[in-house]
């Protein structure tokens, strides 16, 4: 187990429950974390699988994609691989980062309120 | 010989290895050696990252598979930085929050058991060689353009390997991780400096990004590959020779050489230059800035598959999420790398597309080159960085570019070394060898480690020309980076992927869809190394297979599906995997860390 930096320190956990310090998790509250973070990191993952594997598939199948010069030399094709995808892939780790922060703070109050619930102690 | 290059790379390496004797006061525990002491915060650990990640492949391979290949090679680009996303969506936050040393230590830890351990172990050092391989080829290449000399009788390529080995091998055992991690936070902004001062110098020398790409697009793209007498004249399955391929490409008095060569029937190969075929769209000619020069409509698929999962299933880079304070400052530094390594994932095309112009007007201009050329290309791709330098920016700028290209195979190598070290010194020694073993002993038994994986890169390293690899494969660096990737995706991912997000994964079946994803993944890469090399034939089952340049399409799904079946079948879960579930999502440590402010970064450099 990670004893690293001293935090496991007071670390207790049985079938139920983990304890940090004054910190609580149930098996409830986690399901609940769980449940959202795979809802937010499923839905990215969607769209990212999707628009990368767009590209090769638009690449097999359609001529105008990858054939016709649309600036210079540059197909739409060869400028989204080689410049577009880049902005694509920032705005998404960057809205990812900023929503899973946010959903970080939101699951932890929620998470400390179920866990007092269930507990009947202040998490 | 290039006197003022060889001075910065020498410059170089001196400063890296005063960087690792200045960090060893530093490393006193196994989490120093290993993780810096968790205190890396997000800028820096994402210039690690990047540092680490950015290797050979990247710095040389990617420009040198552009150069060869047009868009196809531009993917190497786009596929690797897309890799994170992967992490940062599926992983990143989890493997930190489970908070242990590697990816061996998460496989025990989730699913209890000795043997899912051992065989992580042996996924991470196979992966990690396959990562090495490509590193110790490129010190070999870069070595015979910078120096074009060995030394104590040993060929440029092979003083190339021996001198990266040996350097490597010193700094990492002496330095551990956070001498490792402060190396790779400077040769990461040495690389991005260095690839920016080439786009610049070509910008500088005319260079127009539309306009070269229509000018490289206006012909087919011409193909070097050196053959013998006997492979110039026999015919293929369309009925022409080599021989009459390079005559409709190659200038008269190139053409001359190689009739001498045929004539004097000498042995050995000589280069020649032909058109290339187009694999996805066999109809159309095969130009610069259309896919099809490397991969069919499957391998269009499957490399992306191999780019995009492949970096979630590189040990030396999941390790390095270890080090983060907390699961923010995890998501937090790829969103860094991403920045990092997308702009210098830009320019590297540029600089690829850029030496075709100025490669082939500066030989037709009569200048001389240390790198071996025909019909105005460069017979290894592999060289272009180095080549375009001394072109555009004489010696200072080929310094500048050999030092990035030594400091890119050091960071990487480095990172490497200190995966194999954690995966047998930490996963293996410490848990079954030596349970009580001190914390010197420990910290020595790594440091062995190393010595052993440098000596493995060394061997592999001189391995590749002995067996022909690299007259097998256009721009061969950045293709066995993506054998690595492939290795990582169809072995680790599908065990990460399910181990996290799926309680119902067994230990049975995460082992079985391990097992499954590395042999599959090793065997087709063989098969197609067999088949390249001429070795195995392209019919029947086993020649399809072998026609497979990246596995991922199959070993990665069935890798999956191994562990959803065998987990439904077995039905065995861990008697505490709710103790696990709430390791890996609960946030009471997160909670307490914050309270105590745990969760901020320290120092590295701070005395224990």
């Amino acid at each position: 187990m990670g004893d690293m930096n001293g935090k496991d320190a007071v670390r207790t956990m049985n079938s139920t429950s983990i304890r940090h310090g004054e910190h609580v998790d149930t098996i409830e509250s986690v399901d609940v974390v769980f449940r959202a973070q795979r809802k937010l990191s499923f839905t990215y993952g969607a769209v990212f699988f999707a628009v990368t594997l767009a590209i090769p598939a638009l690449s097999v199948w359609w001529k105008s994609w990858y054939a016709v010069p649309i600036w210079g030399g540059f197909t739409a094709n060869y400028l989204f691989v080689s410049l577009l995808y880049y902005i694509f892939l920032w705005t998404m780790a960057w809205t990812y980062s900023k929503q899973a922060d946010k959903l970080d703070e939101q699951l932890m109050h929620m998470a400390a309120d179920i866990t007092a619930a269930n507990t009947g102690e202040e998490a | 010989m290039n006197t003022i290059a060889i001075i910065l790379v020498i410059g170089l390496t001196l400063f890296t290895i005063g960087l690792s004797i200045f960090s060893r006061r530093f490393t006193r525990t196994t989490a120093d050696f290993y993780l810096a002491g968790r205190k890396v915060g997000s800028f820096a650990n994402a210039s690690a990252i990047s540092g680490d990640y950015l290797s050979a492949a990247s710095f040389l391979g990617v420009a040198g598979a552009v150069y060869a290949s047009g868009l196809d090679g531009v993917w190497y680009a786009a596929g690797f930085a897309g890799g994170f996303m992967v992490v940062v969506l599926f992983i990143a936050s989890a493997l930190r929050r489970f908070g242990e040393y590697t990816v061996a230590d998460f496989a025990f830890g989730r699913f209890g058991s000795s043997r899912i351990r051992l065989i992580t172990v042996v996924a991470v050092l196979l992966t990690s060689l396959f990562y090495m391989a490509p590193q110790m080829f490129g010190a070999g290449t870069t070595w015979q353009v910078l120096v074009g000399t060995g030394f104590f009788g040993m060929s440029p390529y092979t003083s190339g390997v021996v001198v990266v080995a040996a350097i490597i091998a010193f700094y990492v055992a002496v330095g551990g991780m956070k001498g490792t991690t402060m190396n790779q936070i400077f040769q990461f902004w040495w690389l991005a400096f260095a690839m920016i001062m080439v786009v610049v110098f070509a910008f500088g020398n005319g260079f127009s990004y539309p306009k070269a790409l229509a000018d490289a697009s206006a012909e087919p793209i011409v193909n070097t590959k050196a053959f013998t007498v006997a492979e110039l004249t026999t015919p293929d399955a369309a009925g022409l020779t080599p021989y009459e391929r390079a005559a409709e490409v190659m200038s008269a008095e190139e053409l001359a050489a190689v009739d001498e060569f045929i004539a004097s029937d000498a042995e050995g190969k000589i280069p020649v230059a032909f058109y290339a075929g187009n694999k996805l769209h066999d109809l159309r000619d095969m130009l610069f800035r259309e896919p099809g020069h490397r991969y069919n409509t499957f391998d269009q698929f499957s490399m992306v598959l191999a780019l995009v999962l492949g970096t979630a299933g590189l040990p030396h880079i999941l390790n390095r999420y270890y080090t983060n304070p907390s699961g923010k400052a995890a998501r937090r530094s790829t969103f860094w790398v991403l920045v990092f390594i997308g702009t210098f994932y830009i320019l590297a095309p540029i600089a690829g597309l850029a030496g075709i112009g100025f490669i082939r007007d500066f030989v037709a201009g009569g200048g001389e080159l240390n790198a071996a050329t025909v019909n105005g290309l460069l017979v290894k791709p592999d060289q272009l960085m180095p080549t375009i330098a001394e072109i555009l920016g004489g010696q200072w700028l080929m310094g500048i570019v050999a030092a990035g290209a030594f400091a890119a195979m050091f960071s990487t190598v480095g990172g490497l070394l200190i995966a194999a070290a954690s995966a047998l010194g930490h996963d293996v020694y410490e848990k079954y060898i030596n349970k009580n073993a001190s914390e010197a002993k420990r910290v020595a038994f790594g440091k062995a480690s190393v010595l052993v994986f440098a000596t493995l890169a060394l061997a592999i390293g001189l391995a590749i020309p002995y067996f022909g690899l690299d007259q097998a494969y256009p721009a061969l660096i950045a293709m066995m980076v993506t054998w690595a990737f492939s290795v990582g995706a169809s072995a680790f991912v599908p065990m990460l992927l399910t181990g996290i997000w799926w309680k119902g994964t067994t230990e049975r079946g995460a082992t079985a869809g391990m097992l499954v994803g590395l042999v599959g993944a090793i065997t087709i890469i063989f098969l197609n190394i067999l088949q390249q090399l001429g070795t195995l034939g392209h019919e029947g089952i086993l020649g399809f297979v072998g026609s497979l340049t990246y596995p991922v399409l199959f070993t990665f799904p069935l890798g999956l599906l191994t562990i959803i079946v065998v987990s439904k079948l077995d039905g065995q879960l861990p008697k505490n995997v709710d103790e696990i579930w709430m390791r890996i999502h609960g946030t009471a440590s997160e909670r307490h860390e914050k309270q105590h402010g745990l969760d901020k970064v320290g120092s590295m450099f701070a005395k224990k």
